[in-house]
């Protein structure tokens, strides 16, 4: 590290030369004044300088090279961590308005004049709970609450959620506006955070991160992040083939803001059946059709098999079954239907039952496919459905192929924060209203009121249950809503803050609803549809592998779009309305159906002239730029999409065989006059989801283009995620490398936040001198990786020394250490809460004890006169941090009859009991939401390196220190040059992490030029020009070196490889894990020794080690480990009866006759005696070891 | 600066100075075997005594820095180690915790009252009198600005008062009382003795480059002499140092030091041999007794006692590392030694 790895001056084996220009791919970074840009003060200023870097304005622009300059742009308005803020967004600007339109009125059953009318709803600015609404608007002062405060306080970040509304009083209508109904934790970063368009100077002052992605709530001072949920997609046909008896099912999920449900066409045998849970039996699908009002057999026909003969064959017999049924009209169909639904229990107490007819039409409309509407008693939008979803069963029975994939991403949707808030609010909200109705008309049920009847009061009753509902999902992570059939665990986790990475990896982690204990490999496999969208490396391994996934650089994930202005739009471009259209002319040859959101709606002849009109329009702004169009050639259909939760990513367009962004367009972005979105809006670059990408036809490079290209590559870098783009050369390394990497980068020890030495989080590490990689990527520029690191780059001499480097054990210097390498600080906080009771009585803080010379005892050292350990001391095991007391009795009322008078307390000291001592680095005393007051200590180790610390490159090669050797004894170069690190060279056949030693190289001639250098993934830094600036230098091309041995001073007789290679600092470390016992604690039940190191266990001689002991015949050592060692127990046993007695008499006998002391394992006489209690008899049969009489 | 071969006795050793700046020295050490050469840029690096900050007692520290992370970096602070043979190690002192005969008291008074962010430098270091030398305990600060190293920065309204105690220690201890950067070193740059196997794709000589400046000084002339026989039975005995100081101490001094540090080892080590009977090194009987390397004989060290080096045999130096002797447990402040 530091000092001892430059080089002395001047020592350079040739001269130096004057330095030239180095033609390589990424030119590195220069300190030289960069563009102008318009002050913005966003964050992004830094993030949009790298691409200037090194090139003036005026330097040419190469449109091939220079087009990544997309992604900060990009990255500047979307991708990462800004969906879950549009998410959010979406939720508070427009869903919510949704929300309360679909209810908008409670009305009551007892008094048809009353009624409650929302007429607005809003969510205001973040505020303390205590801080009154009303008060604030009427002075005009705003809460000055930030994120940090409730961090730091344990209280929620949220938000009053405000309704306007009218509702009836006595004879008039009275209106109210700004009435809070509940608060909404508010999502850090988004619309209403008060984080949202402050410059980083702002954010400083706000004790906020400006690096920090937001994108997660503080509920209860916790961070909590609700994770992105993959779901297979809504109102979307699947069909699938059963494995066995040729089963073939088309599906769908319909989900509306009423109802979600599940409906079936199956063929079973060669019949086909409509199956949905409201059914009690599965319907013959032409009774279904005859139901929808499709009268003639005909047009059943038609609409199912169209006019393939072989379709028609297969249909055929499914007219005999309704036919044998005698069912032939409408009407006699939902006769039919009717009986057979499921009846709801409940009857109402109109006590009047429609009729069956009644009954299924009802059913028909709202339950069955109920996400196509059904207006006017037209059910034609709905017979086609059916039929299509009938004809799609009998495609994929004649075609194995015609089958959907589920695991393909184009039939996926994510659920992000502000859909599952959504719900979840959806849910309380009715919720609310029902209850407030309820309290109505409970009121109003009574004749004669004393006052005149205000509802107000009861919608102020109940907001409690919104705020409470909402925190309580947020907090514990479970999503239980019986209204949608959603009962979900998991959805929240707490922001992990180990490191930068780690908590922005957190953020784009894709969860997925499969279970975890399912041995299929199909959802857990790589689908060739994550392309671009799904980092291929950054997955966890073991159980959650594949099925917890990670986004992509340049993902979007779309929010909803409205769909009306689409159907219209696709009428005006010429499309025939599908309910118009004769069942004969539906699937002529060269007719193509039109899918709006899995819907069919219209009818094209011309489909590929369509698309290209549908697509013009939408690269010109008129339709969202999130609508997706996509041709199937299987279907003979186009599916347009326009609902939420779809994958996307942006692409250039290339039209007649070239890229329509150009050096101009990329000459204004460089200068800031234009932005990334005005390349959507010119026309130039657009968003494809997964359907829209199969249907085109993308190049990778600009030299790929031929004259069949639709679509060009902004960077190919963009496979990869965050976490994945940290490592250099990524593309050079065994693919499962990379994958282990991903899963280290998140324990890296590092710089976690530029506020961290403000936060009191429950651990925290951090590194006390971290480094930014000498081998960077453009991944690591554009998420400021380089802001935040975690590692340092170490001098690495690849070579085998002294034995204790096997197993992918490191060498250290001595000297490095001492000078700093590998150096951190854990940060762990210890809290309080001094709890209040009704009756007056609190915790509080007490005097430390004194003994009877006045000094204060030992174990109360540290603490002040307030009770509290002072800042800076050091803490040992045993002692007193916080001289917390307790009332003896609570609960008791003021003195009567109690035993202890109310002013009694006892000492419940906070004892420090970590085995290794701390510093105390901060005491914090705040109150909480609920007035209690809160008292955080924040203790502070720095550690130093020790052997059995784990290290790690960035490649996956993980390893603990096994020798920390002086730095006289490590090798050197001829220029004194001394390897912070050695590695075994075994380290590499087997792995093949080629990218390592290219950042070694690379890394290494960037120290000799001195700039940084390139690791990017598919580019980066040459090795061809790395070589020619170590030969420059007076080094080997290939980054070996002639080194001589330290301890003998003799020169090793082959080159050593060496150089940098960047450093993570794992969390594991001995410290921590150490741990021994001789004799210590039992468990109170079994009188065995306790488990783990927290309570000072013991070592478990488990199932395997014993099975050693039996098979070798140790049974000595056997007895002594598993009983002597363990749970030994002297018991009294009766040889008469076999039961257990005590002091030498037999409670069962009655007498001490034949009694006999035996040893046994307490688990063992627990055993017996458990049996006992359920009237199990278990005897000890006694039998003499030497009988008398069998000689001596 | 180039000071020709000294002229002494063929076979002891010989010293040549080729360039000398304040903190560097470039020599070549002629006439040893590489256990000694070795040996000697061993001592150098981690066993010449130098001062450094080992102690400090903080008084007020409201940066953002933890105390333990300040109190680091002050260690790492180089500090001018002229004629530290004035100190005594705290160890053998016989005060009770410091001294002003065993260590140097810097203090650190800072306090940010600007909107300014403050950087606090290695010259706020004030060095308390007395002390044991005028030199020792001067923060090291080479840069033209005058600053030194960067201890931390402040902002406003933040301070830092600390007192810190300079004491004398070896970089064996700690890299902070290290005297030298990095010592080059080298003796065979044509690979005659052919210690290294030359790795390489289709031309050695094209693909390596030597080290010129050493390779021309061996073969006076030409870089490399081909076609040369091999002498299986040569062993090197030219190496080639290259000495960077830190600054606390000058490079000759360093060496010199060096040498005097292995004197005394090498002196404990025949004195524990010798048993009772404390003899000088020369009686061990062999021939090697009383060469003293002229050329760099500094007048002070070694011959005023009339001591000779110790320089018994050859083979005993190059046990492992030295490693076997205890820090706490080296001869050093033996008296006799240290005048």
């Amino acid at each position: 590290m530091a000092s001892n790895t430059q080089p002395p001056a001047k020592r350079v084996r040739k001269p130096a030369q004057p330095k030239k220009a180095i033609a390589h791919d990424e030119r590195p970074v220069q300190k030289q004044p960069t563009a102008q840009k318009p002050a913005q003060g966003d964050g992004f200023d830094a993030l949009l300088q790298p691409f200037y870097s090194g090139k003036s304005l005026t330097d040419p622009i190469d449109t091939a090279k220079d087009k990544w300059n997309l992604l900060p742009a990009f990255l500047k308005v979307k991708g990462l961590v800004k969906q879950h803020i549009d998410s959010y967004n979406f939720f508070i600007d427009v869903d919510l308005k949704r929300i309360i339109k679909a209810n908008q009125t409670i009305l009551s059953d007892i008094d048809p004049r009353f009624y409650i009318k929302y007429t607005d709803i809003r969510v205001g600015w973040p505020t303390r709970s205590d801080e009154d609404q009303a008060d604030m608007a009427r002075h005009q002062w705003k809460s000055t609450v930030t994120p940090n405060e409730c961090r730091l306080r344990d209280t929620s970040y949220s938000a009053p959620i405000l309704v306007d509304v009218a509702y009836w009083r006595g004879v008039r209508e009275v209106r109210r506006k700004g009435m809070v109904i509940g608060r909404i934790p508010v999502m850090l970063r988004s619309s209403r955070c008060i984080l949202s368009n402050k410059t980083d100077e702002e954010m400083a002052s706000l004790g906020e991160c400006p690096l920090d992605p937001g994108g997660y709530f503080v509920v209860n001072g916790t961070e909590k992040v609700i994770l992105v949920q993959e779901q297979i997609s809504k109102n979307r046909v699947i069909v699938e083939k059963g494995t066995k008896h040729g089963i073939v099912q088309a599906s769908v999920i319909c989900s509306t803001h009423e109802r979600k449900s599940k409906t079936y066409v199956i063929m079973r045998g060669d019949r086909i059946y409509l199956k949905h849970n409201f059914l009690n039996e599965d319907l013959p699908i032409v009774l279904v059709l005859k139901a929808l009002g499709i009268h003639s057999d005909h047009e059943i026909l038609l609409l199912v098999a169209g006019h393939d003969s072989a379709y028609q064959d297969t249909f055929q017999i499914n007219f005999e079954e309704c036919a044998k049924l005698g069912i032939t009209t409408q009407h006699e169909a939902l006769e039919y239907i009717g009986v057979r639904i499921q009846m709801k229990s409940k009857p109402t107490y109109h006590d009047y039952r429609r009729k069956y007819v009644q009954e299924a039409m009802e059913a028909l409309s709202n339950v069955i496919i109920n996400h196509v509407p059904v207006r006017g008693l037209n059910f034609r939008p709905k017979a086609l459905y059916v039929a299509h979803m009938a004809r799609r069963t009998i495609m994929a029975y004649h075609d194995s192929s015609l089958v959907d994939d589920r695991d393909y991403y184009g039939n996926k949707r994510l659920e992000l924060a502000g859909q599952l808030l959504s719900l979840l609010f959806e849910d309380l909200f009715k919720k609310y209203n029902h209850d407030i109705k309820a309290a109505v008309d409970k009121v109003l049920k009574k004749p004669a009121r004393t006052e005149e009847f205000d509802c107000l009061r009861y919608l102020n009753l109940q907001s409690n249950h919104i705020t409470a509902g909402i925190q309580r999902s947020v907090a514990t992570g479970n999503w239980d809503l019986r209204r949608f059939k959603m009962k979900r665990a998991g959805v929240t986790h707490v922001l992990s803050r180990l490191s930068f990475i780690s908590a922005l990896g957190m953020m784009t982690r894709i969860s997925s609803q499969f279970e975890k204990t399912r041995k299929i490999s199909g959802p857990r496999a790589l689908q060739p549809s994550q392309f671009g969208m799904l980092c291929p490396s950054d997955t966890p391994e073991g159980e959650a592998c594949g099925l917890v996934k990670n986004l992509a650089l340049m993902t979007h994930i779309t929010t909803d779009d409205e769909a009306a202005p689409v159907k219209k739009l696709v009428f005006v471009l010429g499309a025939q309305d599908l309910c118009t259209v004769n069942g004969k002319d539906i699937y002529v040859n060269g007719a193509y159906i039109i899918f709006i959101n899995g819907t069919p709606c219209a009818l094209t002849h011309q489909p590929r002239q369509f698309i290209n009109s549908f697509r013009r329009l939408r690269r010109s702004g008129r339709i969202s730029e999130f609508v997706s169009i996509s041709f199937n050639g299987h279907h003979n259909s186009v599916h347009i999409a326009t609902d939420e939760g779809r994958i996307c990513r942006p692409l250039i367009i290339v039209e007649k065989g070239r890229s329509k962004v150009t050096a101009r367009f990329l000459q204004a972005l460089r200068k800031g006059k234009i932005g990334f979105d005005d390349f959507l809006s010119r026309g130039l670059v657009e968003y494809l989801d997964v359907n829209e990408e199969d249907d085109s036809n993308i190049a990778m490079y600009e030299s790929n283009i031929s004259q069949n290209t639709t679509h060009l590559e902004i960077e190919p870098f963009t496979v990869l995620g965050a976490v994945a783009g940290l490592i250099p050369y990524p593309h050079h390394n065994q693919s499962p490398r990379n994958t282990y990497q991903c899963a280290m980068g998140k324990q890296a020890i590092g710089a976690i936040s530029s506020n961290q030495y403000t936060r009191i989080d429950s651990i925290l590490y951090l590194m006390v001198y971290p480094q930014k990689p000498l081998v960077k990527t453009r991944a690591i520029e554009l998420i400021k990786y380089d802001k935040l690191p975690a590692g340092q780059n170490a001098i690495v001499a690849v070579m085998s020394y002294s034995g204790y480097d096997i197993e992918d054990a490191l060498v250290l210097n001595k000297a490095s250490i001492d000078r700093g390498f590998g150096r951190c600080q854990v940060f762990r906080k210890y809290n309080t809460i001094l709890r209040k009771w009704p009756n007056g009585l609190e915790e509080r803080v007490g005097d430390p004890l004194r003994d009877p010379n006045g000094d204060v005892i030992k174990k109360h050292a540290l603490l002040d006169e307030h009770g509290l350990a002072s800042v800076g001391e050091s803490v040992q095991s045993g002692e007193v941090y916080i001289m917390k007391q307790t009332p003896i009795n609570p609960t008791a009322s003021n003195g009567i009859g109690s035993d202890w008078g109310v002013g009694e307390y006892k000492d419940t000291p906070m004892t420090y009991r970590l085995p290794d001592p701390s510093y105390i680095d901060k005491v914090m005393v705040s109150c909480m939401e609920s007035e209690h007051k809160i008292i955080k200590v924040l203790t502070r180790q720095t550690r130093r390196p020790e052997v059995g610390d784990k290290f790690s490159s960035r490649h996956g090669q993980k390893g603990v220190v096994g020798l920390i050797a002086e730095q006289v004894d490590m090798p050197f170069t001829d220029e004194g040059l001394v390897p912070d690190i050695i590695m075994n060279p075994h380290g590499f056949p087997s792995r093949m992490t080629v990218g390592k030693m290219l950042e070694l190289v690379s890394g290494k001639a960037g120290v000799m030029a001195g700039d940084l250098q390139y690791g990017t993934a598919f580019g980066g830094s040459k090795v061809e020009d790395m070589g020619d600036i170590l030969i420059k230098h007076g080094f080997s091309y290939g980054g070996k070196d002639f080194v001589t041995s330290g301890i003998t001073g003799e020169s090793l007789p082959a080159y050593v490889f060496f150089g940098p290679i960047y450093y993570q600092k794992l969390k594991h470390m001995v410290m921590d894990k150490m741990h021994s016992r001789a004799r210590g604690p039992r468990a109170t039940l079994t009188r065995q020794p306790m488990e783990g190191r927290s309570r000072d266990g013991g070592l478990r001689l488990g199932e395997m080690e014993r099975d050693c002991l039996i098979a070798y015949g140790a049974s000595q050592l056997l007895l002594e480990r598993l009983m002597l060692s363990s749970d030994a127990h002297v018991v009294d046993i009766c040889g008469t009866c076999g039961m257990m007695g005590y002091s030498g008499y037999c409670q069962t006998c009655k007498k001490s006759e034949g009694m006999t002391k035996m040893t046994i394992p307490y688990a063992a006489k627990l055993l017996i005696q458990e049996l006992l209690s359920m009237n199990v008899v278990a005897r000890v049969g006694l039998e003499d070891e030497f009988p008398v009489g069998e000689g001596v | 600066m180039d000071y020709g071969p000294m002229d002494v006795d063929e076979v002891g050793p010989r010293v040549v100075i080729r360039e000398s700046f304040p903190d560097r020295a470039d020599f070549v050490l002629e006439n040893v075997d590489l256990a000694f050469a070795n040996s000697l840029r061993r001592t150098m690096l981690a066993e010449v005594p130098t001062m450094a900050i080992d102690l400090v007692e903080v008084d007020e520290n409201t940066s953002v820095l933890a105390d333990e992370f300040i109190a680091h970096r002050l260690g790492l602070i180089p500090l001018n180690s002229k004629q530290i043979e004035d100190v005594l190690y705290t160890r053998d002192c016989d005060c009770d915790q410091y001294c002003e005969n065993c260590s140097v008291t810097l203090t650190m008074h800072a306090k940010c009252t600007g909107d300014e962010i403050m950087k606090v430098y290695a010259r706020d270091l004030v060095v308390a009198e007395p002390r044991p030398n005028e030199w020792v305990g001067n923060p090291v600060i080479t840069d033209e600005a005058g600053l030194g190293s960067v201890i931390c920065k402040l902002r406003k309204g933040q301070e830092v008062r600390m007192k810190c105690v300079a004491k004398k220690g070896i970089a064996k201890e700690h890299a902070k009382w290290a005297p030298t950067s990095a010592i080059g070193f080298e003796y065979d740059p044509n690979n005659k003795l052919r210690h290294l196997d030359y790795w390489y794709e289709i031309d050695p000589i094209a693909e390596w480059p030597v080290d010129e400046k050493n390779a021309s000084w061996e073969s006076e002339g030409g870089v490399q002499q081909s076609g040369e026989p091999f002498d299986y039975n040569a062993v090197p005995s030219r190496f080639f140092f290259d000495l960077e100081s830190i600054g606390n101490l000058e490079p000759d001094a360093v060496v010199q030091q060096g040498i005097k540090v292995m004197q005394q080892k090498l002196a404990a080590v025949l004195q524990e041999l010798a048993g009772d009977e404390n003899r000088n090194g020369d009686a061990g009987g062999d021939g090697f007794g009383g060469q003293e390397p002229d050329g760099m004989q500094g007048g002070e060290y070694g011959v005023d006692q009339g001591y000779t080096t110790p320089y018994v045999n050859p083979g005993a130096t190059s046990q492992w590392g030295g490693g076997a002797t205890p820090y706490g447990a080296t001869p050093y402040g033996q008296s006799g030694w240290n005048q």
